[in-house]
């Protein structure tokens, strides 16, 4: 008999706040265990929960993305059970009314374009961590991670392939990114799904027992979790070796199965209910305005307009329209300086270059556009030489510099006009270097090259090259 | 509510009670069940359910980050911590 | 009496507060072994409020576990009797003139009674209007901070000492309310028979005798409809309990059992052995009121019935300025009487859920209760000062 998969995805981002979802704590990724917690978030009595307002923001800003409803009033609730990850015992999730309901995700695979439909994207608080000491064979926990914000994305089961399973995740992790909700970052959990997974005969429309698998983080363990998973359920039914019920699994990576996870007989019961410590967030038309106003262009928007309008290559185009933040730079920098080809090209080859020296993605390139555009046309203007102007774009990844000509000026990189100067210093080096000239004039072309070197070294570099050259020849002419 | 419930209950809310209290408990959940009985004599099916008795609206903060307290204080009174963490017994899942 | 006397040099205005408001220089225990000795690292509103106006929070007083009970009788540190009557630790603290008034966690009525049987004054005062933030929580949807004074105008007082908008609590009333003072004449007040059955009918008598002299047109009324508040406020009570103590589990702080191997039996032997049995059997039955087979029947019809209820209070108060009742069914109780029925707390929650479950002020005195439309506190305390 032939199969077909039936799949729903419940995926996880944590969103790009500075704070946590209900406490003041921060929520940046990557601190010392137990740093970022206060009373409210390690499970202390007596502190009450106030919204982050970015998080509503934010989770507005996913659901436009997804082409969601919003939900005009929305509110919290609490889902109870023990674990050591959770400190209250209790999640602050939204189980009635969550933000957003009814989106679409469409994506592009082998077969052609599919619509993935969402049903609904809810805000509610991470866990923590926990960590196995083998040493005393004890768990360790670390709350860093507790109530820093999510929104909990879930698909309707439209997913029939680990190909399309992908693909959807490929799709909603660049919509995020560029919509600035979330760095999506599998490998620091900042993206997470669960798989809810069946299978069924070619046709049927009735669905087959659906298991739930957790704990993958990258996308090509997903592919693998799939794949087992599909060929279990199919194993189970063609040959009753094994009986499937609805049971959540944990997916091992390193030994390519899932097992059922314990602690089955109390699972499920999360006694639900609203928290009354959580006012109702009402959306009205000017917060939705306002969101709408700062959602970004689609990425394949931006990349046809950069060919398009820009003229730029589809190369070049691919590259910035595959990070916002390259985008965002672009885009400002072109609106100072006013070419488009120079400005990729500074981005593409001299701003990638510092960000690989640093070891930091397309994404954290956080320099002003604004100022490298300001560079750009002190560039184009021949105010600044090249080698300089690289030397100050390595100083804008240091400190901001919002007026560039001024700081070139106060460090000695604005080019000289002053032709006398130069001729000056032209005749010091061919006078200290006699043998050089000989050479020149021998027919050594290298020669030349050693002469305009030490020149722009005596002019630190701060002079047109092309002017330079015509003095240096002319002055050996004199020779 | 039946023992069995009751003890799926004691199981979920990670509490034993001793039999005597078992029983205690049938009879109080028997007896408030009871008492509840005029709770559904009330027609309230275009009732809204009210869950703030003093309903607001929006009070959301600004997202600023503020570092209020220091993990050694946290952890000053916990039963069992190391190298910065809270400790309890290996989890399996 | 039990209490915890801070090293704080005593003044003229010394303030009690109780077991469930954190103090930094006292442990808050919730009168649970759960919490023995534990330390906050912040203190209540209530008590920096109490602070900034020039009181003196000198001592804690004992409570019953997490105020659920009669009268305290349910506390870790044993039970408070007066003269062979129970009674609690802040109420008895009031009236031996040990302090001049006693700041409690109201959540299930312990306050309101131990002061109606000592003769004192109480305030319950609208929900929201004295922050939260530093208040164990319990049942956060009604609880609410309160003063039990000798007076009405040292309760007034207090109370207004407290009362406030506090950023830190999500549920805090915009200031103007919080404070609102105006003082509407009472001319109307409404005896709700439903509310009236007790030994202490004469002292309902009493103040109604008083109120006729002073001309306020005092008219008896069936209201049946608060007799739905006990079993409604039952439910969402215990299961507000049942999710607030989850968090005590002897990972982060508090009780942590020496019985336990494996993570299952260190929860559940932290709390089954730190946890009295009115706390279990509340969370147990608050467990089973949100079942996924109870949710709609049990308690989201009981959050529909506070609206009737609400609704029900609102349109008496359209009528009167004010309903009374009386605060419990006998005039004093021994330990072994609250002892000996384990759910005599649930039985005399019937005089006080219908505000607790509303968030309505009551004022008590006389050893009856007073209550009134929200925000009328001031009018009530008024009323109360020439009783």
């Amino acid at each position: 008999m032939k199969y077909e998969t039936v799949i729903g995805l419940e995926v996880h981002v944590e969103l790009a706040t500075k704070s946590k979802i209900f406490c003041s704590c921060s929520a940046e990724f990557g601190a010392e265990q137990n740093d970022h917690v206060c009373p409210a978030c390690s499970g202390m009595p007596g502190m009450l929960p106030i919204v982050n307002k970015r998080v509503v923001d934010l989770g507005m800003t996913a659901g436009m993305m997804l082409n969601c409803d919003i939900n005009r009033v929305t509110t919290f609730d609490k889902k109870s059970y023990y674990y050591p990850d959770l400190p209250n015992a209790y999640q602050t999730t939204q189980w009635f009314s969550p933000i957003c309901v009814n989106g679409r995700v469409d994506i592009e695979t082998s077969k052609g374009p599919k619509s993935i439909r969402i049903k609904q994207i809810h805000m509610e608080e991470d866990a923590g961590k926990l960590v196995h000491d083998d040493w005393t064979d004890t768990t360790l926990v670390d709350f860093n991670r507790t109530s820093v914000p999510l929104i909990e994305i879930v698909s309707q089961p439209d997913i029939s392939s680990a190909e399309e399973a992908i693909a959807y995740l490929e799709r909603l992790r660049d919509l995020l990114r560029f919509a600035k909700v979330s760095d999506c970052r599998w490998e620091q959990g900042s993206m997470r799904c669960d798989v809810n997974l069946s299978i069924r005969p070619e046709g049927s429309d009735v669905l087959g027992v659906r298991t739930e698998m957790k704990n993958m983080n990258s996308l090509s363990a997903i592919t693998r979790a799939i794949k087992y998973e599909i060929a279990r359920h199919t194993r189970a039914l063609e040959t009753g070796c094994e009986e499937l019920v609805q049971e959540t699994r944990r997916w091992d990576d390193n030994e390519g199965k899932s097992y059922a996870m314990r602690n089955k007989e109390t699972a499920g019961d999360y006694r639900y209910f609203p928290d009354p410590n959580i006012m109702p967030v009402v959306i009205d038309d000017e917060w939705l305005d306002r969101i709408e106003k700062s959602l970004p262009e689609l990425p394949e928007v931006k990349r046809a307009r950069y060919i398009d309008e820009m003229g730029l290559s589809e190369y070049d185009a691919d590259i910035l329209a595959s990070s916002r933040a390259l985008c965002d730079v672009f885009e400002d920098a072109l609106a100072v300086c006013g070419n488009a080809k120079e400005t990729a090209n500074w981005i593409i080859t001299e701003c990638m270059q510092v960000l690989n020296k640093k070891k930091m993605t397309a994404d954290m390139l956080a320099i002003s556009g604004t100022s490298l555009g300001q560079l750009i046309k002190l560039v184009m203007e021949d105010k600044v030489s090249r080698p300089n102007a690289k030397r100050i774009l390595a100083a804008m990844f240091e400190n901001d510099i919002p007026d560039v000509e001024a700081y070139a000026k106060q460090s000695g990189f604005i080019v000289s006009n002053d032709t006398s100067f130069i001729e000056n210093i032209v005749k010091e080096v061919i006078a200290a270097d006699p043998k050089s000239v000989a050479d020149f004039k021998g027919g050594k072309e290298k020669a030349l090259m050693a002469l305009f070197g030490k020149c722009m070294k005596q002019l630190k570099g701060n002079a047109n090259p092309q002017v330079l050259r015509e003095i240096l020849i002319a002055e050996i002419n004199k020779i | 509510m039946d023992i069995k419930t009751l003890s799926r209950l004691q199981k979920l809310n990670q509490l034993n009670l001793t039999e005597t209290e078992e029983k205690e408990l049938m009879d109080f959940f028997a007896k408030a069940e009871k008492d509840a009985e005029i709770l559904a004599t009330v027609d309230t099916e275009n009732v809204e359910r009210m869950v703030y008795v003093m309903p607001m609206t929006n009070i959301i903060r600004e997202d600023i980050a503020k570092k209020l307290y220091t993990r050694d204080q946290l952890q000053e009174q916990a039963p069992e911590a190391m190298d910065g963490y809270w400790q309890v017994p290996r989890t399996v899942e | 009496m039990k209490m915890y006397v801070a090293e704080t040099e005593k003044s003229v205005k010394n303030i009690v507060v109780d077991d469930m408001i954190l103090t930094t220089d006292m442990p808050t225990s919730a009168g649970s072994r759960m919490l023995d000795g534990y330390m906050s690292l912040f203190e209540a509103q209530a008590v920096t409020k109490l602070k900034e106006a020039g009181y003196t929070v000198y001592a804690k007083a004992n409570t019953g576990e997490f105020n659920l009970d009669l009268l305290g009788e349910t506390s870790y540190y044993g039970a408070v009797e007066a003269d062979g009557k129970l009674t609690t630790a802040a109420a008895q603290a009031v009236k031996t003139g040990e302090t001049m008034a006693a700041v409690t966690l109201e959540v299930n009525g312990s306050g309101a009674r131990a002061a109606a049987l000592s003769g004192l004054v109480y305030v319950k005062p609208t929900y929201g209007t004295v922050s939260r933030f530093g208040t164990i929580p319990a049942v956060c949807s009604g609880e609410t901070v309160s003063v039990t004074a000798a007076d009405a105008a040292t309760a007034k007082e207090v109370l207004w000492a407290i009362k406030g908008h506090d950023d830190k609590d999500g549920t805090s009333l915009p200031q103007e309310k919080c404070v609102a003072d105006e003082v509407k004449e009472i001319k109307k007040v409404a005896i709700a028979k439903s509310l009236a059955a007790g030994e202490d009918a004469a002292k309902l008598e009493a103040v109604k005798a008083k109120l006729t002299a002073q001309g306020v047109e005092v008219v008896e009324i069936d209201a049946g409809e608060l007799l739905l508040a006990k079993p409604a406020w039952n439910i969402l009570m215990s299961a507000e309990l049942c999710n607030n103590v989850s968090k005590y589990d002897g990972v982060k702080y508090g009780y942590r059992t020496p019985n336990y191997t494996d993570l299952d039996q260190l929860y559940t032997n932290s709390r089954t052995e730190a946890f009295g049995y009115l706390t279990k059997s509340t969370v147990l039955f608050g467990s089973e009121t949100l079942s996924e087979a109870n949710y709609y029947k049990v308690y989201d019809k009981a959050q529909r019935i506070r609206r009737v209820i609400s609704e029900y209070l609102m349109k008496t108060f359209g009528e009167f300025d004010a309903v009374l009742g009386l605060v419990s069914s006998k005039s004093e109780y021994t330990l072994a009487q609250a002892q000996e029925n384990k759910y005599i707390a649930y039985d005399e929650s019937l005089y006080i859920a219908p505000a607790m479950i509303t968030g309505i002020p009551v004022v008590v005195t006389g050893g009856v209760q007073l209550m009134g439309a929200p925000l009328t506190e001031a009018a009530l305390l008024a009323l109360a000062e020439t009783l």
